[in-house]
Parts: structure tokens; sequence; C-alpha cells
């Protein structure tokens, strides 16, 4: 597995000397953040409410590809797309978490290392 | 409105063309086409042939010219007036003090 | 890293990272920043802090973005306040609805730091551009409210000057536009002491200050002089000299200058640079009244001609005289007016009265709701009765009773002076200093024109007054004058005016004029049984008929005029003859 492919390392290095010390305070507020959406989206999911699976999923999609998450932010895309269309899936959640998981745990990694 | 100036081969006569409406937007052009030049000419001709209205500041720039050539000792004339041209010339008398053709 | 200057800017953002991310870069860059996480606190925030330039997310919760953009566009009011909206939308439709509510650009995510600073510079000069727009704009409008202002009040100040005379009268009409000072257009009207009025229409060059400040000295050569009982031609040449020594080279003052003579039925026009005039007959039949004269202003006194062109004129015929604006004026298809549809409209009126009417009608549609360029100022004089300017000089006379009552001038004019030099007006001006003789400046005119004339002709020049008995004999007596008043050596006239109060509504005037001449013999005035014709010569029967008292002593060479005069009461009709049945 690669980790450049989960992961935009020049634009996670990027933000890291835009933010500085305060770098580490983003990951953790990326990471709190997006757990919650993706328990929104779970929410969602169960209640069918469309409009918001579409709007959680929108907003995870844009801090994600600030993030660097590019993969994140495409999956995010597609549920938000679907969520669009009324056609919810656990599919498209299932997708996004399996594809968190990998980022939360390079980013911890990222930080360590650098 | 365009003015153009033509110097005689001699350097004698400075010939100043006015094509469209002659007035007060021209006033600028008009006083640049025989201030400027470093002999100053005999004899001045307004050639008013492609002119197509003149309003009384036209009248005003034209004593103006005379003025600058020399008041009564002026050689100046406004040539080829058409038939609205020659009118308003005609109402205001100016050829007591132009010669006008 | 910015040079450009620190702006208060707002992001609005629901995401805690994206809006992290984003209010340390544009801390970064120097500004100041305030935060929202929503549109209703974005508009809240907008209200209290009034940021100059706003980052807005479209989707938030509570109030989404473009909601927000309309709330702080129209908070902002005249004041540009730049709004870019953060987005990942992509679609077009969404993008072009951004901008419809009143974007003014996007920044899309993942953020670049360069493309942000560019954006937030971009947008300041824009905001300063606007401000100094702005500025420019309203110190404009301001410049031009005061200029209107100024232009309001020099109106009321020229109107003071150029209506004291008699545009009221019944027998001129007019059209002229409110503000048609400041486009050059002027139109004077006065009664002449010796009866009849002159008229004066005229054009200056150019438009606003320039052509309104000839304005003011012409009315107040026309109105002064008028009143003062100067001719036509002497007025014209003393505006002449005036306006050709103020007015720079290149402006001048086109106009037409009328004298109506009520009492013999005849009208004098000059004309220098004004559209042709018409004399409309009560026949139909009409004629024109050419311009002959160069401009007012143009030309040195002593090439100035003032010559005029006299017709006789019955009553109810007219003079009609317009401004090239008229002629010049343009209808919405930018055909011109011309002269044309002007004597059509003459032409096919059935009466000379309906031409005035008829003309400012044709004019008025022709325009329709086209801003004319030039000015437009139509004048039309009908000859009426005498009776007409009783009524005018009491409208006008009837000042306050102040002024010298109890006075005594002298004046003598010697040698040459008397061939050069008109007295009348000089003395007839002391005269109307005395607020009730203006009422009566017509007759005092015509006293002192006669003893002046008497003296000067007879008593001094010898010329006989019998050679006036044929239209030929006139020209031979005007020739004979010209001849000898080259000759006039050791010769002169006094005057001498004395003036009583009587009471507060009347007085006495006595006029004296001795001349050096050998006198004549005035035994036969003093017989009951007066020959009028013989005596027409000398405008004594005239003379007799103005005066209470009319006395010759020494050789005839001195005279003694006496006027009496009073105040019309209310219940008088007429003036005339108030002060005789004293």
């Amino acid at each position: 597995m690669n980790e450049i492919s989960h992961l935009d390392h020049e634009a996670l290095s990027e933000l890291q000397e835009v933010m500085e010390d305060e770098f580490e305070i983003l990951i953790s507020t990326f990471l709190q953040d997006s757990s919650e959406r993706i328990q929104h989206l779970h929410q969602a999911l169960e209640s069918e409410a469309a409009d918001d699976f579409s709007k959680a999923a929108h907003s995870l999609k844009g801090s994600s590809i600030n993030i660097g998450a590019t993969v994140l932010g495409e999956r995010c895309k597609v549920a938000e797309n679907a969520g669009r269309a009324g056609q919810l899936s656990p599919d498209q959640v299932v997708a996004i978490e399996e594809e968190f998981t990998l980022v939360e745990a390079q980013l911890k990694a990222y930080l360590k290392h650098h | 409105m365009a003015i153009t100036t033509e110097r005689s081969n001699d350097g004698e006569s400075l010939t100043i063309r006015i094509d469209g409406r002659f007035d007060f937007s021209s006033h600028q052009a008009f006083r640049e086409a025989y201030e400027n030049g470093d002999n100053a000419p005999l004899k001045y001709v307004v050639d008013m042939s492609e002119t197509t209205y003149l309003d009384s500041s036209a009248l005003g720039m034209l004593l103006l010219l005379r003025d600058y050539a020399g008041g009564d000792q002026a050689n100046v004339r406004v040539a080829n007036c058409n038939g609205d041209v020659r009118r308003i010339l005609t109402i205001s008398n100016f050829e007591q003090l132009f010669e006008i053709s | 890293m910015s040079v450009e200057p620190a702006l208060t800017i707002l992001i609005a953002e629901d995401n805690n990272s994206d809006r992290l991310i984003l209010q340390t870069i544009v801390r970064k860059q120097g500004h100041r920043v305030i935060t929202a996480r929503d549109g209703m606190e974005a508009v809240e925030q907008f209200r209290l802090q009034r940021p100059q330039l706003v980052l807005l997310d479209v989707l938030m919760p509570r109030m989404d973005g473009m909601e927000a953009a309309r709330h702080i566009k129209a908070m902002a009011g005249e004041e540009l306040v730049p709004i870019i909206f953060l987005t990942s939308l992509s679609d077009a439709e969404s993008l072009a609805e951004c901008l419809a509510v009143g974007g003014d650009d996007f920044l899309s995510k993942p953020y670049n730091r360069v493309i942000l600073q560019a954006k937030i510079n971009a947008f300041n000069r824009m905001r300063d551009m606007h401000q100094t727009l702005q500025r420019q704009r309203d110190h404009i409008r301001e410049r031009n409210r005061q200029l209107l202002h100024e232009h309001e009040l020099a109106r009321r100040v020229f109107d003071n000057i150029a209506h004291q005379g008699c545009l009221n009268a019944d027998n001129i009409r007019h059209i002229i536009s409110p503000m048609s000072i400041f486009n050059g257009d002027v139109l004077f009207a006065s009664p002449k002491p010796s009866g009849g009025m002159h008229v004066f229409l005229g054009d200056f060059t150019g438009h606003g200050l320039p052509a309104a400040i000839g304005a003011m000295p012409a009315a107040e050569i026309f109105y002064g002089m008028t009143s003062k009982g100067f001719t036509i031609a002497e007025i014209l040449r003393e505006m002449n000299r005036k306006l050709q020594g103020i007015l720079p080279k290149g402006l001048f003052c086109c106009g037409a200058m009328l004298d109506l003579n009520l009492h013999t039925g005849h009208v004098e026009v000059w004309n220098g640079g004004l559209p042709d005039g018409y004399l409309l007959r009560n026949n139909g039949q009409w004629e024109k009244l050419r311009s002959r004269h160069l401009p007012l202003g143009v030309l040195p006194p002593e090439r100035f001609s003032a010559a005029c062109e006299r017709y006789e004129a019955a009553v109810g015929e007219r003079v009609l005289f317009c401004s090239d604006g008229i002629l010049e004026s343009y209808n919405a298809r930018g055909e011109m007016f011309g002269e044309e549809r002007f004597t059509t409209i003459i032409e096919s009126s059935d009466s000379a009265e309906q031409v005035f009417d008829r003309l400012a009608a044709a004019i008025d549609d022709f325009s329709g709701d086209v801003d004319s360029e030039d000015d437009l100022t139509l004048v039309e004089v009908t000859m009426a009765r005498e009776e007409l300017l009783d009524d005018l000089s009491r409208r006008l006379g009837s000042s306050v009773l102040t002024g010298p009552s109890s006075w005594r001038c002298h004046y003598a004019l010697r040698d040459n002076t008397l061939a050069q030099f008109n007295p009348v007006p000089l003395l007839l001006h002391i005269c109307m200093d005395v607020p009730g003789l203006r009422l009566f400046s017509g007759q005092i005119f015509t006293i002192l024109t006669e003893l002046f004339n008497n003296a000067l002709d007879h008593g001094i020049l010898q010329l006989p007054s019998s050679l006036k008995d044929s239209p030929r004999g006139f020209t031979r007596y005007y020739n004979e004058r010209e001849k000898r008043l080259k000759t006039v050596v050791g010769h002169s006239v006094s005057i001498t005016l004395d003036h009583q109060a009587d009471g507060h509504s009347g007085g006495r005037l006595l006029i004296t004029v001795e001349d050096s001449g050998r006198g004549f013999d005035y035994s036969a005035f003093d017989t009951v049984n007066l020959d009028h014709n013989q005596l027409a010569g000398r405008g004594i029967g005239l003379l007799q008929q103005l005066c209470h008292g009319l006395h010759w002593y020494g050789n005839g060479n001195r005279v003694e005029a006496e006027f009496r005069w009073a105040l019309p009461t209310a219940s008088s009709a007429s003036i005339g003859s108030e002060s005789k049945d004293e």
C-alpha cells in the first residue's frame, strides 16, 4: 500500500509551513470533525435524510481536499452526489469510513515523523 | 470633426481644413493648427469644403485667428463655403472682416 | 510579505479545519480576521464590525452563503464590499448563482495562499478605485449643486437688472427659457422717455458664465441709457464699445434692437448677426429684417455702424425676431427646424396675429422631448396705440417718494462742444432723480429738447425754421445745420434747472436756457391769437401746451419754462391733465 495515494504529502508540508505551531491543532481538529461527520452520515442514512447526507458528505469533502486527503475527498464526492440523487447506500459510508481510518493512521504517523 | 493643416511649398500660406462640424469641441485643435509652426505664414486659408456646420463659437474662433494673424492687417480667407456655412457667415456679416469665397 | 495595507476580513466557514487554515493564511498576510461559523453569524458580524472584504462558504447551516451575501450586499449599500465565495462546488449553475446574488469571485479548495493573496490584493485595489470614484462623484455632485445654487442667485441678480423694463407690456409676446441667461440669450424692453419703446434681443457666443457676464453690462447700458433719453444709435454704440472692451476676443453678442415710435408709427431696426427678423403687415405681406452688421463687441468703436433701417408700421403690425437657437434646434430625427419652416408658418397664417402662437406651437411640437442645445428665444413686438405707454410709465415710475426735492443746477456748453455733445440725456438724468418727476420724463425730455434745439439751431446757428416747411427743405435744413455746426466758435448755451417741491406729491421745475445768439422778436408770442402753423418751426406751440409758463427775456435769447407736476390721485384717470388743472 502506497501512502502517497491516500495523503498528498506535498500539500501537507505546505500546510505545515503555513500553520506552524497550529499544525497539530489543525490535524486533531480535522480528525475530530471528520469522525463527527461520519457519525452524521450514519444517522442520515438510517433516517433516510438525503439532504443531510449530502451536506455532511460535502463538508467532509471540503476539509479532506484542504488537508490533502485526496482519495477521501473523492469518496465523499460520490456520497454527496448519491445523496443529491436520493440514492443512499451503506456502501458509500463504509467506503468513507475505511478510507478515513487509513488517513487517520497516516496523519498520526506524519505528525510523529515531522 | 477633424482639422488638418497644409503649408504651401513656398511657406507663405497655411491652409487649415475643417472636416465635419466646426463648433466649440474644435476649439483646442483649431488653435493648435495655427499656433504651431516656427515661421508665421503671410496668409491663412480656412478651407470649409468639408465643413458641415458652423456655430457661433466657431465664428469666435475665426475672430481669434484673425486677431492672431494681425487683426485688421490679417490676411485670412475663408474658402469653399457651402450653403449653410455661407448663410451663417452672411448673417453675422463676416464678409466685413474676412475674404469669403 | 504584503505591501498592501491591512484590511479587516470576515471569514465565514462552518468547517472548523477549513476555517482554521484560511484564518491562518489571511492573518499571516497581515490582515485582521473576524470569523463566523454560519451565515447568520456572518451577517451579524458584518453589521457589528463592517469588514472590508468577506470570504463566504456557500453551504453553511442556519443560513447559507448566498443568503448571507444578499444581506451583506444590502447592508453595504453604495460601498463596495467584495465577497469571495469559498467553494468546492463545481457545477456552472451553482457558480453562476453565487455571482447572481452579489458574489464577486470564487476560491476553490484546496486553498492556495498565493492565489488567495492575489485575489485579496486585486479586490482591495478595486475597492480603492471604487472609493475614489465615489469621493469624486460626491464631490462633483456637491460642486454641481453649489453651481446650480450660484446660477440661481446670479439669475436673480440678473433678473433684477434685466427685467426692470416692460417685457410684460401688452404689445410684447416672448418665449425665453428661465435659465436663458446661462445659454447666452437676453431680452430687454424699456419705454422711452419721449414715448415709444426700445427692445433688444441678444445672443451671446458660448454658454454658461462667459455668456452671462456680457449680459450684465449690456442690460445696464440698455436700461440706463433708454431711460435717460439716449437714442437707439447711441445705445448700440455704447453697448458695442463696452462689450468690445470687456469680452475676450472670440466672444461677442449677436443682437437686434428695435426703436418703436408709437407716436409717428415708425419702427427702426438694427440687426447685427441675428437671423432675419420679420415685419408682419396687416394685409398678410411681410418683410425680412436682415442682419446688416457684425455682432456687438467685434468692431472697435470707430468702425462700428449703428445705422438702422426705418419702417412705417400701422397699429397691429408686428416685428418678430428669434435667436439662432430656434432655427438650429433639432428634432429626434436630427433635422434642423430651419428658416423654411419659419417662413412657411408665416405664409400660411391667416393673420399676423396668429403667427406667434403658431410658431410657438410648431417649435414645441418639433423638438418634442429633445433637449435643445442652444437656447430658444422668440419675441414679437406689436405697433400699438400711444395710450399703451401711459399705463407703463405709471407702473415703472411710482416708486418711493424720496430723493432731492429742492435744488438748482447750472450747466453751460461752449464752442465746439455744442456740436459734439447732446446735453439732454444728462439733464434729464438729473431731473429723474426726483422720483415724482419720473412720471413726466417724456414731457420733460420734450421740453429740454425743444428748448436746447431752439437755442442752438435758431439762436446760435441762425437757421431759419421756415426751411422745414417742405420735405426737401428738411434735408437742406440739416445739411446747413451740419455745415454751420463745424464753425461754432465763441458761442455758448447755458441751462439752469431749478426744482422746488410742493408738499410731498408735487413740485415746480423751472428751466432757463440762455444762448449767446442774437435773439429773436418774441413779441408775437404774447398776442392772444397764436398762429400755430407759424410757430411750428420753433416747437413753441408744443412747449406752450406742456409748460405752465413760457417767457422770453432780453433779446429773446433767454427763455424760461415752468413745469408744474403733481402725482395722480387714486381717482384721477389721466396723469397729463392732472398737472394742468392746478
